[in-house]
């Protein structure tokens, strides 16, 4: 068996240790700048119709200003909290819904994997931007709102991966093992069960921050996310479309940050995935 | 055709020289047989005759196989042209080496045209798949079947034929028949024996059982630790083995060794006390009956066998006394009670099971004290729950760990650290937590190397003689059963065939199928030391 299935899986793929090095640093800066950039531009929204429209290199403002004349350097890093951490707690939610009817469908079965499966389904079946308009518009947005939509919309592809991985363990020896045992259910499936499918939540925690990430900014773009007035990239990009031409760095600085960071907690996630897996096989 | 010649081959890995550096020689229609227990070497050293070496380690050395010189230490992406077509690899599992979503006959026919450089068409194509198969004994029908719908002796049949079919010069067998059963074991090597004198085709055979390579082999090297050990003549090394780890498998072979030590007194006579009572038991998955109308006794501390093929219903027997699998009807009593389907009926101390694989059988995230631990914490939630006496002084993780001859210090490591045996005994320390009056040993045996085996069965036999505790023993290995229980229930198709003393059903078997069997085992052995002292049995 071993043979065949060391002959058969292609070799690992290694990522260059540099290059998780410099995706390491760069998640580390942006997680500074989400926790201490608020701090260090307090007043990075003031308004300053004198210095409207400053194009890039000018004085005191290195990436200029925008329309209302706030500085685009001192907003893009005051906005990293509001950007970031939104989509930190969307992937964060959905996976503790994914992990806590995940395990509860994949090791119960019965009528409780029904119930949760046809509400996967039924969320499945929901265009998430359109979903997340609708209910911003109907319930006034705001940040609380948004983050808690897109929570319960991320969440059932979390709770079919979790189901997914709960299943192929609960028909392993070692979970029949503890039932010989007559352990109760809730230690089989948080202390057997749930350790083991870790590699598959780490993963998909990183892969929905990136995608919460975009989500986000497309809402806050959609002017749905965060209110106006609040530093955000989703929301720079929204309200510099118009002087794109006149101060570019206003909106390729902020969409450039989304880019990276998804492209960076998706490798970080892949690298991790690798990682973990590389362990598991092992066992 | 002409032979093979290796010279030098040798392996270097992450740390250091795996596989010493050694030479040999196949003739044409001969086989060459590479002995060892898991981690000797010998895996490796068939890899790297293909090309296929893990990540990490190195070849060096020459293969010369009729007119061709290969350098072994070909990097992986030049072998492709040399790999099937000269040599070719056939694997252990039939099942994950086979496509499941492919008929067979597609499957043989592509190696047919890579070969060939061409693509076949109907009659063409079909008379060539027919000619594979019938080289492998199987029939023409086979071309449409899928992998599952046939039994893992034919599938490994439609994987050597896959494998010739590009006229290789040289076969490597890899553990080809260790996931098979007895008598579907004999059937594949007897196919690989005969292709192998009618085409003239050298073979390697890969294995860690000797049984395999008696009677078969021309030549047999030993390997252990990455070095040769002892070679020579098959007759020779298995009668008399010179080096003392060769001694030590011939010795630890469970076909070589005289019929169970502990079987005194007369275990078939159960009485009404009998540990286990199984009656009319019947279980069907979907349309499919695997249990029809079983009865079963056990008496107290007695090692019963149960016998059969996979696919008998052994295991599901098993699972229904265990409360993992629910019976459809029928009764299971346990010590006079009778016992409701499914584990709420049952408690820890009743019974405990011991699974056939040690690599899945323990949670990989738990180091070994913490999974023992837990038992003995269920074990003792479960003592005072009872208002009995608390007789029983607690069990500590070092003394289970002592009583399967393990030392303490494993509790801080995780089973990806241990080997197949070690991780058997944990598995067992944690099924003996509950100090249980009966252990279901479901093939916990089937997966380990010889000389690991027979320590595990010395473990089984010291818990009983020591402890008195009852032993459910299922295996597909007659030899194994033979060495340890007393009595055995021979199941075939979902029914008890035959039952008895053990020595008595193996002598005289009276189903056609256990005769099968033991003629199966038998005749693996046949070349060497007669195992039975006691002559031929009396068929009738």
């Amino acid at each position: 068996m071993t043979a065949a299935i060391a002959l058969i899986t292609t070799p690992t793929r290694r990522r260059a240790p540099w290059m998780m090095v410099i995706v390491g640093v760069f998640l580390a800066v942006i997680a500074l700048l989400a926790a201490a950039g608020g701090l260090l531009f307090p007043d990075a929204m003031r308004q300053d119709i004198l210095a409207s429209l400053l194009p890039v290199g000018s004085e005191g403002h290195p990436l200029g200003t925008d329309e209302l004349g706030r500085d685009v350097l001192a907003m893009t890093i005051a906005g990293t909290a509001s950007s970031v951490v939104g989509p930190v707690l969307v992937a964060l939610g959905s996976m503790l819904c994914g992990i806590v009817l995940g395990t509860l469908a994949g090791y119960e079965r019965g009528w409780l994997d029904f119930a949760i499966g046809r509400w996967t389904d039924l969320l499945l079946a929901l265009p998430v931007l359109l979903a997340a308009i609708v209910v911003s518009g109907v319930l006034g947005g705001g940040y609380a709102v948004t983050v808690v939509l897109l929570i319960v919309l991320f969440s059932p592809s979390d709770i079919r991966i979790v189901r997914a991985g709960v299943l192929e363990q609960t028909a392993r020896p070692y979970i029949e093992a503890a039932q010989m045992l007559s352990l109760s259910r809730w230690r089989v499936m948080f202390r057997h069960i749930l350790p083991n499918v870790s590699t598959l939540v780490i993963t998909n925690v990183m892969l929905n921050t990136a995608f919460a990430l975009v989500a986000f900014s497309s809402l806050s773009f959609l002017g749905v996310g965060v209110s106006p007035g609040v530093a955000d990239w989703g929301r720079q990009l929204t309200d510099n479309r118009a002087i794109m031409f006149d101060n570019p760095a206003a909106v390729i600085v902020p969409a450039l940050l989304i880019i990276l960071v998804a492209c960076a907690v998706n490798v970080l996630g892949d690298w991790l995935g690798e990682r973990l897996s590389r362990t598991g096989a092992a066992a | 055709m002409n032979g093979v010649m290796i010279r030098d081959l040798a392996v270097t890995g992450p740390s250091g020289e795996t596989v010493a550096p050694f030479d040999a020689d196949v003739a044409a229609g001969g086989m060459l047989a590479i002995i060892g227990e898991s981690g000797s070497g010998k895996t490796l050293s068939a890899k790297s005759l293909v090309g296929l070496l893990p990540r990490g380690f190195r070849a060096r050395g020459a293969l010369r196989v009729g007119e061709r010189d290969i350098d072994l230490a070909t990097p992986p992406d030049r072998w492709g042209s040399l790999r099937g077509r000269v040599v070719a690899l056939l694997l252990q599992d039939p099942f994950t080496s086979l496509s499941p979503v492919h008929r067979c006959g597609d499957q043989i026919a592509w190696t047919i045209e890579a070969a060939r450089g061409a693509r076949l068409r109907g009659r063409e194509r079909q008379e060539a798949v027919t000619r594979s198969l019938a080289e492998v004994r199987l029939p023409e029908r086979v071309t449409r079947a899928y992998p599952h719908e046939l039994s893992g002796g034919m599938r490994q049949r439609v994987a050597i034929a896959a494998a010739v079919a590009s006229d290789p010069q040289l076969l490597i067998a890899d553990e080809p028949t260790t996931a098979l059963d007895a008598s579907n074991q004999a059937e594949v090597l007897d196919a690989l024996r005969a292709l192998q004198l009618a085409r003239g085709l050298p073979v390697i055979l890969i294995s860690h059982d000797l049984g395999v390579v008696r009677g078969r082999a021309d030549e047999v090297l030993v390997m252990r630790h990455g070095d040769i050990v002892e070679r020579g003549r098959t007759t020779d090394v298995l009668t008399r083995p010179q080096h003392p780890y060769t001694r030590a498998l011939v010795a630890a072979d469970p076909a070589l060794t005289p019929v169970a030590a502990g079987s005194g007194g007369s275990p078939t006579a159960v009485g009404p006390d009998a540990l286990v009572r199984v009656r009319g038991l019947d279980k069907t998955f979907g349309d499919r009956a695997v249990l029809r109308g079983v009865d079963l006794d056990v008496a107290p501390g007695a090692i019963a066998g149960i016998v059969g093929e996979s696919g008998s219903g052994k295991s599901t027997l098993a699972r229904c006394i265990a409360g993992l699998e629910q019976e459809d009807a029928g009764t299971i009593a346990f010590a006079g009670t009778a016992l409701a389907p499914g584990r709420r009926s049952r408690t820890p101390d009743q019974m405990q099971i011991v699974f056939q694989d040690p690599y899945s059988s323990l949670n990989p995230m738990m180091t070994i004290g913490a999974i023992l631990r837990e038992a003995l914490e269920a074990a003792r939630r479960m003592r005072g729950s009872r208002t009995a006496g608390d007789d029983a002084t607690d069990d500590t993780v070092t003394d289970l760990l002592e009583t399967v001859g393990l030392d303490p210090a494993f509790a801080a490591r995780r089973p990806a650290d241990l080997s197949g045996g070690q991780r058997q005994r944990v598995a067992i320390a944690r099924a003996l937590a509950p100090r249980p009056r009966l252990l279901i040993c479901d093939e916990s045996v089937s997966a380990l190397d010889v000389s690991v085996q027979a320590q595990i069965l010395a473990l089984f036999r010291r818990l009983r003689d020591e402890r008195g505790i009852t032993i459910l023993f299922i295996s597909h290995d007659l030899a194994v059963v033979r060495t340890l229980a007393d009595t055995v229930t021979v199941m075939w198709d979902g029914e008890v065939v035959e039952h008895g003393a053990c020595a008595d059903v193996l002598e005289n078997p009276r189903h056609p199928f256990t005769q099968t069997l033991v003629a199966a085992a038998r005749r693996e052995n046949a070349p060497a030391a007669r195992p039975h002292p006691s002559g031929e049995s009396t068929h009738d």
